[in-house]
């Protein structure tokens, strides 16, 4: 479904990635794995159009999508949940659900099936978004993504600040989606955590593609362990 | 059509493949830059964009892998190395295999797609048979049987008489072994009158590739249908290609990168951990063929030829030139020149000798072949017919 090839993207003059060549099938959820400034958040803005490509390609189904404006990502069934998940506080959770769903003409019935999905949310409806608590407000933007419908769904360090049982809910969550069909590209640095959901999971360090692999296959890797602790390892890097 | 071990991977669509395998290039060069002291000089910034991009990079020589002995060609730390294989080196030296544990449960994946593509299910009984010398390829059929479900049998006699035995003991239905053992084997049910129709074997795996004489031969005389495993011993044996019924050797490309330079077989490994190599140039003949097999695995169809270097093999073991001459230099002979020709399961070997010592001391020639022939035996493990001949006659 999505195929990326050597691409390419900064800031200024520091090249946060540096040729990455990746793939995610339909109906796969993959982890884009790797230590803080590997270069993946960078990455998932360079998909997505936030940061523009300095070379490589983005391919969504066959179709080139390099370098298109963000809010194209929409129509090309791609919907990405950031860091920090940037729900708007002050707005209730069915209206947070409802902004998700703008481009979609069944929303009414994707937000129906969100609430079902997460029935907490179901529960909180009209209850400001902003008063949720840490592990809610991961929910309801990833109900707020589901809520266009996403061919694919990218999520940015979706676990991230969450605490270790708020972490199990939103790995259920993404598992069940896998089951539901819907494709899943993660970017995250909890690597254990990421891995027991992921069907396949690539490690990204200082930009660079470092292993791609099974998620079964990873998890033994000590690469794997090198990347996710970063520099300090090293030290124990003969 | 038959099974597929793997169909996500054997069966890939050549689209498919060109992006897993430039995925697996380019994250392979990231790792033997890091990791592999030799490749980052090599390598320094060279980055590949498609797999046309191969050529450019710097190949890997079996010398090489001689002068990095026993630990330099590692990309990992030897704590997360949990097997040493090794083998016979051009100059006569070691080279030192080291697998990690996925590693070797990758292993036992290619090797189970072999088993698989010979029909291999969980109802059979699988005698593993190559005679003690082969422990390498043994273990790595025995990993493989054990993925694909199969029973294992791990007596491995010595005397083709007691495999024999055993093989109608345990009713067993696949056999894996040597060409050479096969035909022992063939040689002894000959001589019993035995009818192979009698033994319960469907299939025989055989170490290597042989000839199509060679294989019905085999075929007929055990009454199993042949398969031909492929491997190297620098990289994986068995485990880089599988044969499939329709007697195609199709390469484990999601595994393997492989490519022809002049005719011989380069191979880089995708997926190896503790050491993976880069175009490393395998010294075999080979012709690759891209072929719409109608067993559904799309791998590059691999022709092996024979040796480009002076690597012979003797009864199924290995041999250099300069594995004798090394012998030789090490005995009252010295340094002359020798001849050496393979005759059966023998080395036939033609030793110079000045003619005055031909003339004058020919018995305590007789004594010498004799202390030579047997010592090349105990570290060579090969039958040698040891002559010698005068320098006027140039051995044959």
């Amino acid at each position: 479904m999505l195929v990326i090839r050597n691409l390419r993207t900064g800031y200024g003059n520091l090249e946060a990635v540096r040729g990455v060549t990746l793939h995610v099938e339909a109906g796969e959820v993959v982890a884009l794995l790797g230590a803080n400034g590997a270069g993946k958040s960078s990455l998932m803005k360079a998909i997505v159009g936030l940061l523009p490509p300095w070379g490589g390609e983005v391919r969504l189904s066959g179709r080139a999508i390099t370098g298109e404006a963000p809010w194209h990502m929409i129509s090309h069934g791609v919907v990405l949940v950031p860091e920090g998940r940037h729900i708007l506080g002050d707005m209730s959770v069915a209206e947070n659900l409802l902004v998700g769903g703008y481009h979609n003409p069944d929303r009414q019935l994707a937000i129906g099936e969100v609430f079902e999905r997460f029935p907490i949310l179901k529960s909180r409806a009209r209850q400001p978004a902003g008063t949720l608590s840490g592990g809610e407000q991961q929910m309801l933007a990833i109900g707020r993504a589901l809520a266009a419908r996403p061919k694919l769904l990218l999520l940015d360090e979706p676990l991230l600040g969450l605490a270790p049982l708020i972490v199990r809910d939103v790995l259920r969550v993404v598992r069940d989606l896998r089951d539901h069909g819907v494709t899943v590209f993660m970017v995250e640095q909890n690597a254990m955590a990421t891995l027991g959901v992921a069907d396949r999971a690539y490690v990204l360090e200082t930009g660079e593609i470092i292993l791609e692999g099974r998620s079964e296959d990873l998890v033994r890797n000590p690469e794997v362990r090198r990347a996710y602790l970063g520099k300090g390892y090293k030290e124990v890097w003969e | 059509m038959s099974p597929l071990f793997e169909r996500d991977r054997e069966a890939l669509r050549a689209d498919q493949l060109e992006q897993l395998q430039l995925e697996r290039l380019q994250a392979l060069l990231a790792r033997l830059r890091r990791n592999v002291r030799r490749y980052r000089e090599l390598l320094g910034d060279a980055r590949v964009e498609s797999l046309a991009d191969l050529g450019r990079l710097p190949a890997t020589t079996p010398e090489n892998l001689v002068e990095a002995f026993p630990y330099g060609m590692f990309a990992l730390p030897l704590r997360e190395v949990i097997r040493l294989h090794s083998t016979v080196g051009p100059d006569g030296r070691q080279i030192v295999v080291g697998h990690t544990r996925n590693d070797l449960d990758q292993w036992g994946r290619l090797v189970a797609r072999q088993l698989v593509a010979a029909g291999v299910t969980g109802n059979d009984v699988l005698q593993i048979c190559f005679g003690g010398g082969f422990f390498g390829q043994a273990l790595g059929y025995m990993r493989g049987a054990e993925v694909a479900g199969a029973c294992v049998i791990p007596e491995d006699p010595f005397h083709v008489e007691y495999q024999l035995d055993l093989m109608k003991n345990y009713r067993a239905t696949v056999l894996i072994t040597t060409p050479s053992n096969a035909r022992d084997l063939v040689e002894v049910i000959r001589a019993r009158r035995m009818d192979p129709q009698a033994l319960e074997l469907r299939a025989l795996v055989l170490s290597r590739p042989v000839g199509p004489e060679v294989r019905e031969e085999l075929e007929t005389g055990l009454f199993a249908r042949a398969f031909c495993g492929f491997g190297l011993p620098e990289i994986l044996d068995p485990g880089l290609a599988v044969e499939c019924p329709e007697h195609n050797l199709h390469v484990s490309e999601d595994h393997f990168l492989v490519e022809t330079v002049a005719g011989e077989l380069v191979v880089t490994t995708l997926a190896r951990e503790a050491m993976p190599l880069l175009r490393y140039r395998t010294r075999v003949a080979a012709q690759l063929e891209c072929v719409k097999c109608p067993c559904g695995r799309t791998g590059v169809v691999l022709r092996p030829g024979g040796r480009l270097d002076d690597r012979m093999t003797v009864n199924e073991v290995p041999l250099y030139r300069a594995q004798v001459e090394q012998f030789l230099a090490q005995t009252r002979i010295g340094r002359q020149p020798f001849a050496l020709s393979v005759a059966g399961r023998t080395l036939e070997l033609a030793v110079e000798v000045s003619e005055d010592i031909v003339g004058d001391k020919m018995g305590l020639l007789t004594d010498l072949k004799a202390v030579l022939e047997s010592e090349f035996q105990a570290r060579f493990g090969i039958v040698a017919d040891l002559r010698f001949t005068s320098p006027s006659r140039k051995p044959a």
